[in-house]
């Protein structure tokens, strides 16, 4: 499992609708706000790169320091990124297919409205359970 | 490492720019940016200038196209360690900028800038600029021409062509200069340094590749000449020339300096030309520099000085040319390469710097995003400096990244309204959204980020000491951030805004609110005293259509008119105070104090009120926010203007019902009201809200007290109401209707006396009279004024109010106040008000009626022969009431005549119960109209009542009252009462549906009932001022409705006896005149009188009966006998007449003995049948009269 780890779901809004920080390092606040602020930043580059492949799994396309984020763009614009400090490209593709799958059943929920928070704790675990099967 | 770095910079002369003498900040900023206009040169312009001394070499120098370039460094710059590298990094030129009005001593000014040229060791050329000198100083200055140089006042045009012409002359001085420099290096070479050369390494190279590497470096440095001077080309040549030496002598570093001054020749050669081949050479090209600046890396000395800077300059530099094409992908690629590249630099300034490029070429890309994060970084770096100017600069970077981070401060959003105008009232006009729009208005909910963001605004701001920075980003972050803050986190921001607001001068406004939220919660309507109607010009009842009619809420009629939509008006009055509550929520932990509060209304045309309010921890509070509307014209109120936490903020109500939508979409952190325990408010529409002139304001009381009026059912009372204008413009027009339930319990409307009044002039007063019944209470009044008397209070207010008639006056001021009436009256007629004016009546449940029969009474007559009535009237109750109308008026006592018996004397017997604890007093009257006045020929002298006795009703007894009916018989029994019954009759035959025969039979006798009970009067009085009537019309109703034949309508016979002796008999005066003596003979008549307008023929017939009820006229054991005809009388009585018919009785025993008259009718015409209810027309017609009595005296 990688050290550090900062999963994050934003949705076409560009509002972040689920975070969880799923690394194995001891949490520190002002490291889970750098996660956020490199990954926030990062947007503006997978807002670019999206259209440019047809690709959903866009890895390693921004850094910052040792840092690197990969993005996995779902065909309603809602981006699941991770930050990692790992190279382990394969696990994190099999991590963002079966988190999109979970999102799907999200999605599926009637009442749960489009663009807005998730606030399952069952979907919470599971990508929690995710984390630690594939990163 | 420099900022604003880009290829073009290698062709750029540095010329410092410093203040001489005494120059004030804007002056200098203001010559500085004139300066900035002349930042290139044509070669073209300075030809004059230039003079030849020798062959100039620039042999290829672009005379007509090229130019000479500046970059002017205000204030200057210390020397750089790396100006023998590039040359562009030396300053070449120093200007002295001296303002003459604040430096009046010319000499000191030139000493100080002679002194201020001398750390310029560099400086090829120096001038000191003088503006506006006076004339004195102009005198004085023509000495020193060589440095000193004056500019005459002049206006800043002139000034300008001034200051070019200065900027060639100085181009073209350095021009020549540049070219001796070369001629001078390229004849005797200079030892050209740089920091990374070691000394050690310097002195122990051989010499020839040190003399190699010289060469190299001297044509790198020509090379750099020649791109100042403007010459690309010969730039060019020299430059390809230190390429080859450097890469032979393996100067890795100078070589990647000569192939970055040949791409920038390459560009200059081709300004203007750049295409795709030129781009792809040019980033070929510089990633070649950047890969040497790499290799040149030396381990040995990187602790000391390290060509990375120049790495990163190179990368940044090519990315900044990338930027313009558009190149991102490849542009992103740098920039990042560039900032994994600042973790290594050891100058934390260097970074700085790097950190600033990269933030400013990704806000470039249009990646605001990227450029927030290391604008931020940028903000770290400087947060780091421990002073208060690295912390200004730390706030202002920060406050360019709060745009990507949706956290601005709204004084830095400079178009809110129109944008946020068009979402916000449509949003809340209805009450849904498209979710994409909601979702927007919460676009980027990043709050982590924004909470840092803000927190680092705060600490800068406090560190830099700008109070108004810090109040405002605690504000927001305590307004926005609440719920993820801590309560003891929260009191730190609180304390955080009082502090910042005591170094704030009182007074202050800031853009953004803090606390608390402020929200519409409605307008209270005005008070029905004062509603305000719109006038519809073209009625006169213009008050009608104003407000819905009818008892239903919705009418379908009423749809698709315009002033359906869900956008209600509201009207106030100019000089009338208003009232909006709105309701505050303080969902912190810290109790907060408003110290004012009050309406906003930028059109100025409203005095608003402020209030001051306490809102404890975790509380909302609704509270009346007033003012008054001060001219006429529409009015917008967007918020309020609170003064909280020492700083004036406006709250915007718009946006509060933003992030109420919000937060029902579960976007936004969480609701603040909802979290106080406010209940949650309907989405309330912002009325358009008018203001009109002044109207006329009716304020009303009811004399005697406001109170409720309280009444017995059936009370009559007089109320008086009084109307007073308490506006300032007069009543002109005034209507009074009634409302509401129970409207016919008042009686008289003084709609006469409110007309006279007018106009009522502002302060005048008209008091209204009124009179008042009081209804019956219905079953459920019962049960509820019952439960009153047990509970009292609200309940009672409720039935009260329930049931109440409402007085409704709509007045109205003068239609038009202009003298161009027909615009305004088709514009804006000023609108009326109406008011509504609940009379207080309690109605307490008085004497009730319980029930109600009809008795008939029968007393026999006596047979007597003194009483004095007109003989046509014998016998007919009707004409008996009229004949003795004047002896019962004075008495009002049902007087029975002894002599004729009340035969069919009918009493409404009316059973009264009094549950009340006061004392009744019943009075029955009978009011004679005028109909019957008509038939009868005696009438009363204007007296048209009879009245009876009073009967006593004590608390909770109950009583009877009788009310004889005989009052009521028709004196002629004719066909009119029987024309529809005839015609049913006639019809039978014909097919007439009987059940509408029996209907109307029926409608005709209601219609008789009716009339008969509307003159009977039963009134009550209890105590001094308390009177009314007794509703019994229903309970008489149902007594009469079986038997309203009999009591109406006389038979069509009547009968009576009489006795017929000579006056003069002695007997007879000393006896009773009503006796008859036994043994004797008495005459007597029997009269019979016609009641109908028929000639009536019929056969009489008389008996006579003993006290044991035994004919004792015919029969064995007769006791009495007779002379004359007693069966079998044929009479014939002509219409309304009367006939008579003699006998004499002889009586042989004395007692009491009945005579009965009876008649068989002949030839009855259908009158008479229907009246005897025959049901065929062979069945004989049998009259009877009344019984009469004869008291027959012994003669003992």
């Amino acid at each position: 499992m990688a050290t550090t780890a900062s999963f994050i779901i934003v949705s076409r809004n560009d509002i972040p609708i689920y975070e969880a920080e799923v690394g194995s390092a001891t949490k520190r606040e002002d490291a889970a706000q750098l996660h956020q602020f490199v990954l926030h930043a990062a947007l503006d580059i997978v807002q670019d790169l999206a259209w440019t492949t047809s690709a959903m799994f866009l890895k390693n396309i921004d850094r910052f320091n040792d840092l690197v984020v990969s993005v996995y763009v779902t065909a309603g614009h809602t981006r699941l990124m991770l930050l990692h400090d790992s190279r382990n490209d394969d696990g994190i593709k099999s991590f963002f297919q079966e988190v999109h799958e979970l999102y799907i059943k999200v999605l599926l929920n009637p009442l749960y409205l489009p663009g807005a928070r998730i606030a399952s704790s069952h979907f919470d675990t599971k990508v929690r359970a995710l984390a630690r099967k594939y990163l | 490492m420099e900022p604003d770095v880009s290829i073009e910079t290698s062709c750029m002369i540095r010329i410092a720019v410093l203040p001489v003498g005494t120059v004030p900040a804007s002056v200098l900023r203001d010559y500085f940016s004139m300066f900035l206009r002349h930042h290139t040169i044509p070669l073209a312009a300075i030809s004059s200038f230039y003079t030849e001394h020798q062959k100039s070499p620039f042999a290829h120098q672009p005379w007509d196209a090229g130019s000479i370039r500046f970059k002017f460094l205000l204030g200057g710059a210390p020397p750089s360690p790396w100006e023998d590298f590039q040359s562009n990094r030396k300053i070449l030129a120093v200007i002295g900028i001296c303002h003459c009005p604040s430096t009046p001593d010319l000499d000191s000014a030139v000493e100080q800038f002679t002194a201020a040229c001398k750390n310029y060791s560099s400086a090829l050329v120096q001038r000191c600029f003088a503006f506006c000198p006076c004339d004195s100083q102009l005198e004085d200055g023509g000495k020193k021409e060589d440095v000193l140089r004056l500019f005459p006042p002049a206006d800043h045009q002139t000034l300008d062509i001034h200051l070019q012409t200065m900027m060639q002359e100085i181009a073209a001085s350095l021009l020549m200069d540049f070219e001796k420099w070369v001629l001078k290096a390229e004849s005797a070479g200079t030892i050209l340094k740089t920091p990374l050369d070691s000394q050690a390494s310097l002195s122990s190279e051989e010499v020839l590749k040190a003399k190699k590497r010289r060469l190299g470096r001297a044509q790198k440095t020509i090379g750099d000449y020649c791109l100042l001077a403007g010459s690309p080309v010969d730039a060019s040549a020299h430059y390809s020339t230190a390429l080859e030496l450097a890469r032979l002598t393996g100067d890795f570093f100078w070589y990647a300096g000569a192939l970055e001054g040949s791409v920038c020749a390459l560009l200059m050669d081709r300004v203007g030309h750049v295409d795709v081949v030129l781009e792809d050479e040019v980033k070929y090209q510089y990633n070649n520099v950047i890969l040497h600046y790499r290799k040149s890396f030396i381990q040995d000395n990187a602790q000391r000085v390290s060509p990375l800077s120049f790495e990163l300059e190179a990368t940044l530099k090519l990315a900044r040319f990338l930027c313009r094409s558009k190149l991102s992908k490849d542009v992103v690629e740098l920039l990042t390469n560039a900032a994994d590249g600042g973790k290594s630099l050891i100058d934390v300034n260097d970074r700085l710097v790097l950190f600033v490029e990269i933030a400013r070429l990704f806000g470039t890309l249009g990646y605001q995003r990227k450029a927030a994060f290391f604008s931020r970084q940028v903000a770290q770096l400087y947060l780091q400096q421990d002073n208060k100017f690295a912390a200004t600069s730390a706030m202002q970077v920060l406050a360019m990244t709060t745009k990507a981070y949706r956290v601005q401060s709204k004084a830095s959003v400079s178009d809110p309204p129109c944008t946020k105008k068009q979402t916000g009232p449509s949003h809340t006009d209805s009450g849904k959204m498209h979710h994409h729009l909601i979702v927007s208005l919460f676009e980027s909910q990043w709050s982590t980020l924004q909470m840092v963001v803000l927190r680092e605004i705060l600490l800068s701001a406090v560190r830099a000491g700008d109070p108004l920075t810090a109040w405002s980003a605690a504000a927001r972050l305590l307004r926005q951030y609440y719920p993820l803050i801590t309560p003891a986190g929260q009191n730190g921001l609180a304390s955080a805004l009082n502090n910042s607001a005591e170094r704030l001068p009182s007074g202050t406004r800031s853009a953004d609110p803090a606390l608390p939220f402020v929200r519409l919660h409605s307008f209270p309507l005005h008070p029905s005293q004062m509603d305000i109607i719109k006038r519809s010009p073209a009625r006169e009842d213009w008050w009608a259509g104003s407000a819905p009619s009818g008892p239903f809420i919705y009418t379908p009629f009423s749809k698709g008119e315009p002033n359906d939509n869900s956008k209600q008006e509201l009207v106030w009055i100019v000089g009338e105070p208003v009232q909006v509550l709105v309701e505050l929520a303080n969902p912190c932990a810290f109790d907060l104090r408003v110290d004012s509060m009050y309406l906003t209304v930028h059109s100025g045309s409203f005095d608003a009120f402020p209030i001051s309010v306490d809102l404890p921890p975790n509380s909302s509070k609704v509270i009346t926010l007033s003012g008054i509307p001060t001219s006429v014209g529409p009015i917008t109120i967007p918020g309020c203007t609170v003064h909280c936490f020492g700083v004036i903020t406006e709250h915007h109500f718009r946006d509060v019902d933003n992030l109420l939508l919000g937060a029902a979409q579960g976007l936004v952190l969480s609701d603040p009201f909802r979290s106080c325990g406010s209940a949650k408010l309907r989405n309330l529409s912002v009325p358009s809200i008018s203001v009109v002139p002044p109207l006329p304001l009716l304020v009303s009381h009811v004399v005697g007290g406001d109170g409720a009026i309280i009444l017995y059912e059936g009370e009559i009372r007089d109320i008086w109401i009084s109307l007073a204008n308490a506006g300032t413009v007069p009543v002109e027009q005034a209507h009074i209707s009634l409302s509401g339930k129970n409207q016919d319990s008042i009686i008289s409307i003084p709609y006469e006396t409110l007309k006279s009044v007018l106009p009522l002039k502002p302060g005048a007063e008209v008091i209204l009279p009124l009179t008042l019944k009081a209804w019956q209470l219905g079953p459920m009044d019962f049960e509820i004024g019952g439960g009153r008397a047990a509970t009292s209070g609200s309940t009672g207010r409720q039935f009260k109010n329930a049931s109440v008639p409402t007085l409704l006056i709509h007045y109205a001021g003068p239609s038009t106040d202009s003298e161009d009436a027909t615009i305004a009256k088709v514009s804006n007629l000023p609108p009326g008000r109406r008011l509504v004016l609940p009379l207080h009546v309690c109605v307490l449940p008085g004497m009730s009626l319980v029930k109600a029969r009809l008795l008939s009474m029968e007393i026999p007559a006596h047979i007597g022969d003194g009483h004095p009535k007109p003989v046509h009237e014998e016998e007919d109750p009707a004409s008996e009431t009229v004949e003795e109308s004047d002896r019962k008026m004075e008495k009002r006592l049902v007087k029975i005549d002894p002599y004729r018996g009340s035969w069919g004397l009918r009493f409404l017997e009316l059973e009264l119960s009094n549950p009340t604890d006061v004392v009744f007093e019943i009075g029955v009257s009978v009011q004679l109209d005028g109909t019957d006045d008509n038939n009868l020929p005696i009438d009363q002298d204007g007296n048209s009542e009879y009245g009876y006795p009073k009967t006593r009703i004590d608390r909770d007894y109950s009583a009877r009252v009788l009310i004889p009916l005989e009052h009521f018989k028709l004196p002629v029994l004719d066909d009119s009462f029987f024309m529809r019954e005839f015609c049913n009759e006639g019809s039978t035959s014909s097919s007439r549906s009987p059940s509408f025969s029996e209907k109307n039979t029926k409608a005709e006798l209601n219609a008789s009932i009716k009339s008969l009970i509307s003159r009977i009067k039963v009134r009550w009085q209890s105590g001094r001022n308390s009177s009314g009537e007794l509703n019994i019309k229903d309970a008489v109703h149902t007594a009469l409705q079986t038997s309203v034949m009999d009591v109406l309508l006389p038979d069509p016979l009547t009968f009576g006896f009489r006795l017929t002796r000579d006056n003069s008999s002695p007997q007879q005066e000393s006896g009773s005149k009503d006796s008859v003596l036994a043994n004797d003979m008495a005459p007597m008549e029997v009269l019979v009188r016609n009641n109908t307008k028929e000639m009536i023929k019929m056969s009489l017939g008389i008996s006579c009966r003993d006290v044991a009820g035994e004919n004792c006229i015919e029969g064995g054991k007769s006791t009495v006998l007779w002379a004359g005809v007693l069966n079998g009388i044929t009479m014939e009585v002509p219409p309304l007449q009367e006939s008579k018919h003699s006998f004499s009785l002889y009586f042989l025993v004395p007692g009491e003995y009945t005579l009965v008259a009876a008649a068989v009718i002949e030839d009855a015409n259908d009158v008479l049948r229907a009246r005897a209810k025959t049901d065929s027309p062979d069945e004989p017609i049998y009259c009877r009269g009344p019984p009469f009595h004869v008291r027959v005296l012994g003669t003992a």
